[in-house]
């Protein structure tokens, strides 16, 4: 740092490191530019082969008694319009969206995690190859896209076509959990200096609300996964009512997630309106705490109604009272946002361009969705529209109103970011009219069909029940709407090819994303800024060329590292040095490993199962060799006059941080559990007079104290960091402890019972199982510590690995006790007949 | 020192916490009032959940709960935790009125 290059020269400098190379290197890249757009354009591909799927359904539609598709293919083909729309396009599509943007509009170099970026993409594409690859081999998914037991439990769907989605969903959604976690860490922790909290962009508050969602939204439907294809594969009977199991309980467990994921789906895109609206309005955004609060209302609220997907099956009236108020009262928060943006167009001078068309288009359709819902909330209403098309209107005038409409808005705006290059127009505005005016055709007129007693699902119908003419006229809108998207996708490859270059912030925005050059470089900024006004109150263009200049935090390159910041997760102020990890193949290598365990679960080769999950295992603990240090820096210089450690001589890093929301992540996978062993205990039929787990106190009680100890153990560890004899006796002690607990754990579910002969025994073995793999990973952690200590990458300043260790074996501990009092409890007689 | 900085991201999200776990401990008693036969105890216990749970979002939505703090966060906090109050009023509602088990 004796003499400050160029521009140039810093770009050089810096490309130099952060770069990915041209050709088959791609394959290792870990940066968040390219695996966001990477995220994007595999969405976008899902999104066409959906909507081919849709055409299709819409073509057997189109006129009664059709024989276009057969029953058999019709299911598969429904079934997997609305699984690739929901798990291979909506969910990735927004994660891409974050990936690319977040770190760009917060100030950050990258994700917290970036080999974990890249490990979710391989996930993500591997995981929806498989899903697509058994559509084209005619097996695919045909039980709809919510899989209800009984109709996907084996006696009726006896092929592989409901392992194709649970397996193949459950590998997808690896990248949704991972990429929620690094999602909420980065926008915690790695903003740039001075960007508190309360200057924070409101789409990063969204994605933080929406990450929140996730980690607490996807476990439910993952647990429902395992165990219903535990149930396919392995026999043991958690929703079959013939032995103690309950169809009802996949219901809770997949609406526990399904309903909040609309919500999840729905925030980002509300993220990204509440940042183009007030670019447009040129005017800051009305209500920006009224906001904050809203979103926050939203997401618990979302979560309190799962139920009003269930109002036919036979729920006692309270309970349908809670869940109907709950659903009427979202619509208030969701209102508060609706009327903030209203508020700042109306207040502010709106100009009009082509993103502003979609923001119309979306409160157009938004709000009859919104009202339909609400519609919905009403029991008795509900009871009359269950399962018609009057739902399936209001679940498209939501989802592409509430997530579609806004993305193409998003597209439309910051596609010049990603290209460098402004739009045409030409294309544009017929593009839009065709889309607005083929959705309302293809899905106003299924309210009516579903009001006239069209049920959804069925694949023809007779022609002497007044559906045919709005049938057909569906059909056309549905082509219409394909006609609009499909000039959509012309005018993005036309603008890549011929739009006209511009200069920083073509749309005189306020947000950092616009200070980078355009198509941003791969360190994203070459200097750090420092905030001091809120964070989408700021001018791009003049502070652009500064931060390229080197002006700002490392406005330089050092030691060939890729370096950022991490700073307080409130104040905003600088706290860390955070060096990430370059690119590998590792991310590529261990999501194959990955692939072959969820192959082999598929294929039923389940031998070589638990070789794939060794594998995966075995890869993953390749990945910290090359992190940490092995001698104590202290602070460092980062500009502007000031120095702060490296975030592994910090407590509060990101990596603790991550781990701490994967155990509440993993907890609520727990929680869903034991809710499931309960909710059969009391609800199920058939637990009367069946035989009670037998669980041996002895060796429970010995377990539960084994691993106690071993968490006590390992948080002794994490106390004496300097002391190389206790720090390392706590350790051993932990291994040695939890290996005993998970011996006893592993021979208390084989004294249980049958657990393929009742629910009452499989319930108590699978989470056993559960509390005996965590004893294995709290071995893991201390021994990995003990491991990275013998190295030298242990010190009374670098303790993370002794804080990872202690927070396993103590999750371990906590989950050994419920998983016993739970199999105690299910020693109980149930309650139903 | 960080502790109490990160308070107002606790406050912000308190109020809904507590209507979080209201619901569900209210529709884990109506399920097991109803399976195990609690009989007239049933609705006076959800009745006392109800109340027990609208005693700290009160106190929480009052003015000047903010400690007299202002900003963006505080006075985010303050409103998230009056909508989780309503939200609760409105949604347990049907506790003192709705029939339980049928």
């Amino acid at each position: 740092m004796s003499e400050q290059p160029s521009a140039i020269g810093l770009h050089k400098q810096l490309d130099a490191i952060w770069r990915t190379p041209p050709g088959l290197a791609g394959l290792s890249s870990v940066n968040h530019t390219i695996l966001g757009k990477r995220f994007m354009m595999l969405a976008l591909l899902f999104f066409a082969i959906g909507g081919l799927l849709s055409m299709l359904i819409r073509a057997q539609l189109a006129t009664p008694n059709s024989a276009f598709l057969g029953p058999e293919i019709y299911n598969q083909v429904f079934t997997m319009h609305g699984t690739v729309m929901m798990f291979l396009f909506a969910i990735p599509m927004f994660e891409g969206f974050a990936i690319y943007m977040l770190p760009k509009l917060l100030g950050a170099r990258d994700l917290a995690f970036p080999r974990l970026t890249a490990y979710g993409f391989w996930c993500y594409l591997f995981g929806g190859s498989i899903l697509i690859i058994a559509m084209l081999m005619g097996v695919a998914p045909n039980g709809g896209w919510f899989m209800y037991t009984p109709l996907s439990s084996k006696p009726y769907t006896p092929g592989i076509n409901a392992d194709v989605w649970l397996l193949g969903i459950t590998f997808v959604e690896i990248s949704a959990v991972t990429a929620a976690v690094e999602i909420f860490v980065t926008i915690l922790k790695m903003r740039a200096p001075g960007m508190a909290l309360t200057r924070m962009p409101l789409f990063a508050w969204y994605m933080l609300v929406t990450a929140g969602m996730m980690i607490i939204g996807f476990p439910p439907l993952i647990l429902g996964s395992i165990l219903l294809e535990m149930e396919r594969a392995f026999d043991l009977p958690f929703f079959d009512p013939t032995r103690g199991g309950d169809p009802l309980l996949w219901q809770h467990l997949f609406w526990l997630f399904g309903h909040p994921e609309v919500y999840i789906i729905f925030l980002p895109a509300a993220g990204a309106l509440s940042t183009i609206i007030p670019v447009f309005a040129q005017r800051p955004i009305l209500g920006y705490r009224a906001i904050i609060a809203a979103i926050v209302a939203m997401a618990f609220l979302s979560f309190g109604l799962w139920v009003h997907h269930m109002f036919t099956v036979g729920i006692p009236h309270l309970a349908l009272a809670f869940f109907s108020a709950a659903s009427a009262l979202v619509a208030i928060p969701t209102a508060v946002q609706i009327f903030a943006w209203i508020g700042t167009l109306a207040s502010g001078r709106p100009r009009w361009d082509i993103p502003m068309l979609y923001v119309a288009g979306f409160f157009v359709v938004f709000v009859i969705g919104g009202l339909t819902g609400v519609m919905l909330a009403m029991v008795p209403f509900n009871t009359q529209a269950h399962d018609s098309y009057f739902v399936v209107a209001h679940l498209h005038y939501v989802l592409v109103g509430g997530f579609v409409f806004p993305m193409l808005a998003a597209i439309y705006y910051w596609l010049p970011h990603i290209s460098g290059r402004q739009s045409l127009y030409r294309l544009s505005i017929p593009a839009f009219w065709l889309i607005l005016i083929g959705f309302n055709l293809t899905f106003f007129l299924m309210h009516l069909t579903g009001l006239m007693g069209m049920p959804r699902r069925i694949s023809t119908y007779p022609s002497n029940w007044g559906w045919d003419w709005l049938n057909l006229l569906s059909s056309v809108g549905g082509f219409i709407l394909t006609m609009g998207f499909a000039l959509v996708l012309a005018d993005m490859v036309l603008q890549f090819r011929f739009g006209a270059r511009f200069r920083r912030d073509p749309w005189q925005a306020g947000t950092l994303e616009w200070a980078t050059a355009t198509p941003p470089p791969s360190y994203n900024l070459a200097a750090i800024p420092h905030i001091e006004t809120r964070a989408d109150q700021l001018q791009p263009a003049r502070i652009g060329p500064a931060l390229a200049s080197g002006n700002g935090y490392l406005g330089f390159a050092r030691n060939g590292e890729q370096e950022t910041l991490a700073v307080d997760m409130m104040s905003g102020e600088a706290e860390q040095l955070i060096v990430l990890p370059r690119r590998s193949y590792l991310p590529l290598w261990t999501a194959l490993a990955t692939a072959s365990f969820f192959l082999a679960l598929l294929f039923k080769l389940y031998w070589l199962a638990p070789l794939g999950a060794l594998a995966t295992l075995v890869l993953f603990l390749f990945w910290p060799i090359s992190l940490g240090s092995k001698s104590d820096r202290g602070p460092i210089d980062i500009g502007r006059d000031l120095a702060v450690p490296p975030d592994v001589e910090a407590l509060n890093n990101v990596t603790v941080l991550a781990n701490r929301t994967a155990l509440v992540m993993n907890g609520t996978l727990f929680a869903s559990l034991l809710f499931g062993g309960l909710f059969l205990l009391v609800v199920a039929p058939n637990w009367q007079g069946s035989n009670a787990p037998n669980l041996p106190l002895w060796t429970g009680a010995l377990a539960m104290v084994a691993s106690l100890s071993a968490a006590g153990a390992a948080a002794m560890a994490a106390r004496r960091p300097g002391s190389v004899l206790p720090l390392r006796a706590g350790l051993v002690a932990a291994i040695a402890l939890q290996s005993l607990a998970l011996i006893l754990l592993a021979l208390s579910m084989g004294t249980l019972g049958d657990p393929t002969g009742h629910a009452r025994q499989a319930m108590p073995f699978v989470t056993l199982g559960y509390a005996a793999l965590h004893c294995g990973l709290g071995v893991i952690m201390a021994a990995h510590a003990l491991w990275r200590h013998a190295q030298g990458y242990v010190s009374a300043r670098r303790r993370t690995e002794l804080v990872l260790a202690r927070l396993w074996n103590g999750y371990a501990g906590g989950v050994v006790v419920l998983a016993l009092g739970l199999g105690a409890l299910l020693g109980l007689d149930g309650v139903a007949p | 020192m960080s502790s109490i900085i990160e308070m107002p991201l606790v406050r912000l999200v308190a109020g809904f916490v507590i209507w979080s776990i209201g619901f569900v401990v209210l529709y884990a008693a109506q399920a097991l009032g109803c399976a195990y036969g609690w009989g007239d105890w049933h609705r006076p216990a959800l009745i006392a959940v109800y109340a027990a749970v609208l005693v700290p979002l009160t106190w929480m939505s009052l003015p000047g709960r903010n400690g007299g703090r202002c900003g963006a966060l505080f006075a985010a906090a303050l409103w998230a935790n009056r909508s989780a109050l309503l939200a609760a009023l409105l949604v347990f509602m049907p506790v003192t009125f709705a029939s339980l088990c049928s």
